[in-house]
Parts: C-alpha cells; structure tokens; sequence
C-alpha cells in the first residue's frame, strides 16, 4: 500500500512484476490501412489484399509500428476478459511524482517481431512492468519505467509481437 | 515468407536503403492522432500545448518512428522485420523537414539465419536527431 512514508524507491521495487493490462484486439481492413497512411506507409500491400498476396503474405499486414495502435480500434467491450487489472501500476509510481511537477516523456520504443500481425487476426496481449528505476540526469531526477506486453495469436497460442514501451518522469 | 525485395548478399557493411523526407505538417499529427488513438493535446490543440508553455503542437514520437518504420519496410521487407528500437531524443515541430536514414551496420550468420543489424535515425534540415535507433531483419539468401 502506499502512504506518505514510502519512498519512491519502494514504489518502484513494489510494481516491477504488476500487470499493467490484458486486452484481446481484432485486426480489422479499416484501421489497419488507416494506420499505414498516418504514418506515410506507401506500399500497396497495407491497401489492397491481392498485392499482399502477390508479395507471399497471406492478407494485408499491420505496419511495423501498428501494435502501438491496433488497441484504439479492435479493443471491443464484448470479448474482454472479465478480470481485467484494477488501475494503473504506472500512475502508482509517477502519480505521487505528478503531483510535484515534472513530465511525463516516452523515452524508447521497442519491438521484437516473431511474424507480421495480419488482418483477421485475433491477438491477445498481456503487460507487465519489467523495470523500474530513478537515474539523476543533469540535475534532474528521471524516473523510468518499462512495460512488457506479448501478443499472441488467440487460435494457435503462437507469439506475435512483443512491445517494449519505455515512460519517463522527468522531474 | 514474403516480399524477397533484397537479398542477403545484394548488400554490404555501409550500404543504405532509400532515404524519405516529409516535411511535417499539423495535419499529420491529426490524422495519426486519429489512427493512434492518442489524443494527448500537446499533439493537436495549439492553445491547449502554448498554455503548457511549448511553442506549438509538436509531433508524436511514435509517428516519427512510425515514418521510419516505413523507411526501413521499403528496404528489407515488413515480414522480414525482427526488431526495431528507438530512443526518442528530441521534439518534432510542423513544418520541420525530417529526413530518414537507414544505414547496414553489420551483417551476421545465426544458426543458419541470415540478419542484418541497420542504424536507423530521422534528422531535420539541419541534421538535429530526433529519433535514433537499430533494427535487424532476417534476409532471404541466394546460397
């Protein structure tokens, strides 16, 4: 539990390992082309099925950044779990550091690739904090955390992609 | 499985695949807020974003490494991807001219895979980095 007499260190040790979200996402034509536009993608084969084909993919692929997006879209309310994780174990380290002041940046970005995601697609995705830690840049005090989310195929169990989303708090 | 745009041996240590360049406009970062989901306001509302004491709305880190992601797709492949990491070190602003780069770092042999490691970064007309990062994809090979 957190009172005033627990140390932003102690906050930090306390969520490493937390489940930060459980979502089941269906990829859908739509926001998988929308998305390859936003982000200036201008293959054919995020547009038009055929073209994929013709590249050797079995349907139109989500471009390499789209597992930051596809919950936005294909989160439906009905095919949720029903205990999904109460709060957010991110705000319970930097809530208590938003409240001095400071930002919050997304500091690195990374994906691990086990095969494209593909429209028809059903994913299912769980997070968890993988690491916490404060580090004192130019006099300031930057708190990082990490979160590990690994998406499977819902169907064959197989890993998908994995996202490493990396936040600071920069005091 | 997919796109055979290159092969393994076609390149070499220093090469560099096809560079883009996009000069940033708001309504970019509107239509990704849209295809994101991320409606942080310092990304759209320039009252919203001045009030917070930015110059203006600046760009999503995410649509910039989503521009290179691009960038790196043109070359290798998307089902060629393995792994792609950025730090994201610097804001981008509207009408900022930013310019991808993808450069072949290493090429390697692991178990019988063939991987090339890629230095990735989008810099602006004056060469400040704003995002900087690595990639490897798994290449197609002629042998």
């Amino acid at each position: 539990m957190t009172d005033d007499t627990t140390s932003v260190e102690e906050h930090l040790k306390e969520i490493v390992g937390e489940i930060t979200t459980k979502s089941k996402v269906v990829i859908e034509r739509g926001p998988v082309s929308f998305f390859a536009d936003a982000v200036l993608e201008n293959s054919p084969i995020y547009k038009d099925p055929n073209e994929a084909r013709k590249a050797g993919l079995p349907d139109i692929p989500g471009a390499p950044t789209y597992c930051i997006g596809m919950e936005a879209w294909g989160k439906f309310p009905e095919i949720q779990s029903d205990d999904p994780p109460p709060g957010s174990p991110i705000m319970k380290a930097f809530g208590p550091l938003m409240a001095k002041g400071g930002i919050i940046l997304h500091g690195e970005q990374e994906f691990v690739y086990h095969r494209p995601i593909f429209v028809g697609d059903v994913l299912v995705g769980e997070g968890k904090i993988v690491e916490a830690y404060q580090k004192e840049s130019k006099g300031k005090t930057m708190t990082f955390v990490v979160t590990e989310t690994n998406w499977v195929d819902e169907k064959t169990g197989e890993p998908v992609v994995t996202s490493l989303f990396n936040v600071i708090h920069r005091g | 499985m997919g796109e055979q745009k290159l092969f393994f041996e076609d390149i070499k240590e220093g090469d560099s695949g096809p560079s883009r360049t996009h000069k940033l406009t708001r309504t970019d970062l509107v239509r990704y807020a849209g295809a994101s989901g991320d409606y942080n306001p310092m990304h759209h509302d320039e009252i919203a974003a001045q009030a917070a004491g930015q110059p203006s709305v600046f760009g999503h880190g995410m649509f910039t490494m989503g521009l290179l992601g691009s960038a790196i797709e043109d070359y290798v492949g998307v089902a060629n991807l393995k792994r792609y990491k950025v730090r994201f070190s610097r804001q981008t602003w509207p009408d900022e001219e930013l310019t991808t780069k993808v450069v072949v770092a290493k090429k390697r042999n692991v178990d019988g895979k063939s991987l090339v490691d890629l230095d990735v970064r989008v810099v602006n007309q004056d060469g400040e980095e704003k995002v900087v990062g690595e990639a490897t994809a798994e290449l197609p090979s002629r042998s």
